[in-house]
């Protein structure tokens, strides 16, 4: 409760005082009810404005959205896991942190499988943190646990998984449209002139998305795990991009929207790299 | 009187209809999810998995889904899932109006362009244990399929399909059927309605003669007469919605609850009477298919003209769009609402959006 009277203090503070014309933040029809985001611009309406373990999703992704930037300068509401990928949003030029508050919560979990696995419960680089953790950083277990289960089983059989799975795929796009760090104007999938990617939700045309989506967020996707809260279809799209992760941490030692300071993968090159094609 | 089956004879039923090469889908728990979703181990067999999770946590998209009940074709009565579930997170039209279709193929050899039609489904299809609300939905799409043109794919699937359905015994939050005039029991679209009189013994109401041939001297007579569940009290009066669409193309409540929506297209790919396509040729320069696949009025590129011109650039215009098409369009020209008040699009919406919650955040516009 604490958190939240705090939250909705800062946030009134915000309006009026006109930091920021809006606040993204999470909204509920009922106490047990999931929150689902809600854009407050009257400081009046900041008693809206609710913290529970059923703030799921990632406001992150409203940053980018003609329609949210259309209302003035925003402050937002992240949790650690959340605030990773603005890290990698900034780093992307994608937006421009001195024009928004960001406002970090500590999270004890949202009950989410990847919460087990969490070590940024405190958020880091954010304008202001809400609340206080006694024991921030201590994982229950292995971020890459369930890409290891998996993996144990024969390709054979992972192959037969994602054919069941994809095929259930009816391609709504709520996997893109949740990501934050889907920001393209114009996804790969929709452009057709001529055709990259079958439009179909056919297996193959299923294969070809998901795979396609994998590998542009491979080395960017800061696992927060939306994609797999979205999907319709039950589909659990985040294992695959546990696999590039790790692939991205093992290889290069990073983690997208750890450390501001740190090269992305993607975007960054050296005149010595070894790779013909980058020269 | 009323005519009864018992479960088992009802599962051999169906077990004889798959034998007989019928075509036959109905609700499976395709996933059961409830200790950990991104654990593999707990993913099970559907025919295995027969034990109902509490109805507050399932299928809800801006939740945890703990479970995931779909329609799917059956490759056995075992797989068939009658209770412990609101409804399937997906809707009948994909057996009727699949997601991906082919329209027909083409060859091309030098001058020669050679077109070979697309396959018309042969098999019968049956549909048991449809929600209401799904079944309600065909003879709102039959209008639209059999409007200026006969859509061949769907009527032939329309004709060999034979719909049994499951009055509901239970509703949650997010169901609105009375609204829109329909009921747990609403017998539109259905050939036949099962209720579950909870002795596993189900009441079989035959509604017309295809669902009478189905269950032709499989039934029993009896007393027990199955009653439904009364259904979600009314929250949406339609003929109020009507009138504030009448006039409220440019209200500003439109633009606050259009905010928080991605643009997705899991409202409508759930929806039993979304029923807008796309069309695209798929292949290359020798040969391929022209294809139909499932489109939304959510989607940017919807209504994006060949010229770059966009004439609904923000969401909020398409959100409108869908209601718009829904509750004004559909029934100015067809005189019936394109909505059956299933709830799919707010089980499955990430923001929980949906058209019951974008029709009470206009509420209080209508009447004012």
């Amino acid at each position: 409760m604490m958190i939240l009277q705090q939250l909705r203090h800062l946030c009134r503070r915000l309006l009026e005082d006109g930091e920021v014309q809006v606040v993204i933040g999470y909204g509920q029809s009922r106490p047990d009810a999931p929150a689902y985001p809600i854009f407050i611009t009257r400081a009046d309406d900041v008693d809206r404005l609710v913290w529970s373990d059923r703030c799921f999703a990632n406001l992150t992704a409203y940053l980018t959205r003609k329609e949210i930037r259309a209302l003035g300068k925003p402050a937002i509401i992240v949790k650690g896991c959340d605030e990773r990928a603005l890290v990698v949003l900034e780093n992307e030029s994608q937006i421009e942190r001195s024009e928004i508050v960001v406002i970090g919560v500590a999270c004890e979990g949202v009950g989410l499988p990847k919460c087990a696995a969490c070590d940024v419960r405190m958020p880091r680089t954010t304008n202001m943190v809400v609340g206080e953790i006694d024991n921030p950083d201590v994982p229950a277990t292995d971020r890459y646990a369930a890409l290891d289960a998996f993996m144990a089983r024969s390709p054979a059989d992972r192959m037969a998984y994602w054919q069941a799975e994809l095929s259930r795929c009816v391609k709504c796009y709520a996997c893109r449209q949740v990501c934050p760090l889907c920001y393209c104007q114009r996804c790969i999938v929709d452009k057709n002139r001529p055709t990259a990617i079958d439009t179909s939700a056919s297996l193959k045309g299923n294969f070809a998305w998901h795979i396609t989506r994998a590998f542009h967020l491979a080395a960017r996707c800061v696992g927060c795990g939306e994609c797999t809260r979205a999907c319709p279809a039950g589909i659990d799209l985040m294992l695959l991009n546990l696999a590039t992760a790790r692939a991205a941490e093992n290889s290069f030692g990073y983690r997208p929207g750890m450390d501001p300071e740190a090269e992305p993968v993607v975007g960054s090159y050296r005149e010595r790299d070894q790779e013909a094609f980058i020269r | 009187m009323s005519q009864t089956i018992s479960r088992p004879a009802l599962s051999r039923l169906v077990d004889a209809w798959i034998s007989a090469g019928h075509m036959v889908g109905g609700p499976v728990r395709v996933k059961s999810l409830s200790q950990d979703r991104w654990g593999l181990a707990h993913f099970a067999e559907s025919s295995e998995q027969n034990v109902p999770v509490p109805l507050s946590r399932r299928g809800f998209g801006l939740g945890s889904k703990d479970d995931l009940v779909q329609y799917r074709p059956l490759t056995a009565a075992g797989d068939l899932l009658l209770e412990g579930f609101i409804r399937p997170a997906n809707s009948i039209k994909e057996f009727l109006f699949p997601r991906h279709e082919k329209l027909y193929g083409y060859r091309i050899a030098g001058k020669q362009i050679e077109l070979t039609e697309a396959p018309l489904l042969e098999r019968e299809q049956i549909l048991v244990g449809a929600r209401p609300c799904d079944a309600a939905s065909l003879p709102i799409l039959d209008h639209v399929f059999h409007w200026d043109c006969e859509d061949v794919f769907y009527s032939r699937r329309r004709q060999r399909t034979t719909i049994v359905t499951l009055a509901c015994r239970n509703h949650d939050e997010h169901c609105f059927c009375t609204s829109v005039g329909l009921a747990p029991d609403a017998p539109q679209g259905s050939d036949a309605m099962l209720f579950d009189l909870g002795n596993g013994e189900y009441d079989v109401r035959l509604l017309t003669e295809k669902g009478r041939r189905l269950f032709e001297g499989q039934t029993q007579s009896s007393d027990s007469e199955g009653k439904a569940d009364p259904g979600p009290e009314r929250t949406v009066d339609v003929e109020a919605i009507r009138h504030f669409l009448d006039n409220g193309f440019d209200n500003p409540a439109w633009r606050q609850s259009a905010l928080r929506c991605l643009g997705c297209g899991a409202c409508a790919y759930g929806c039993p009477t979304c029923h807008c396509f796309d069309i695209a040729d798929e292949g290359n320069a020798a040969g391929g298919w022209r294809v139909r696949n499932w489109d939304t009025c959510q989607a940017a590129m919807f209504t994006m003209h060949a010229s770059g011109h966009n004439p609904r650039p923000m969401q909020v215009q398409r959100q409108r769009q869908r209601i718009f098409h829904k509750y004004r369009v559909y029934p100015e020209k067809f005189g019936v609402v394109a909505c059956t008040g299933c709830g799919n699009c707010t089980r499955s919406c990430p923001v929980g959006l949906g058209v019951r919650t974008v029709l009470e955040a206009l509420q209080p516009e209508q009447t004012s």
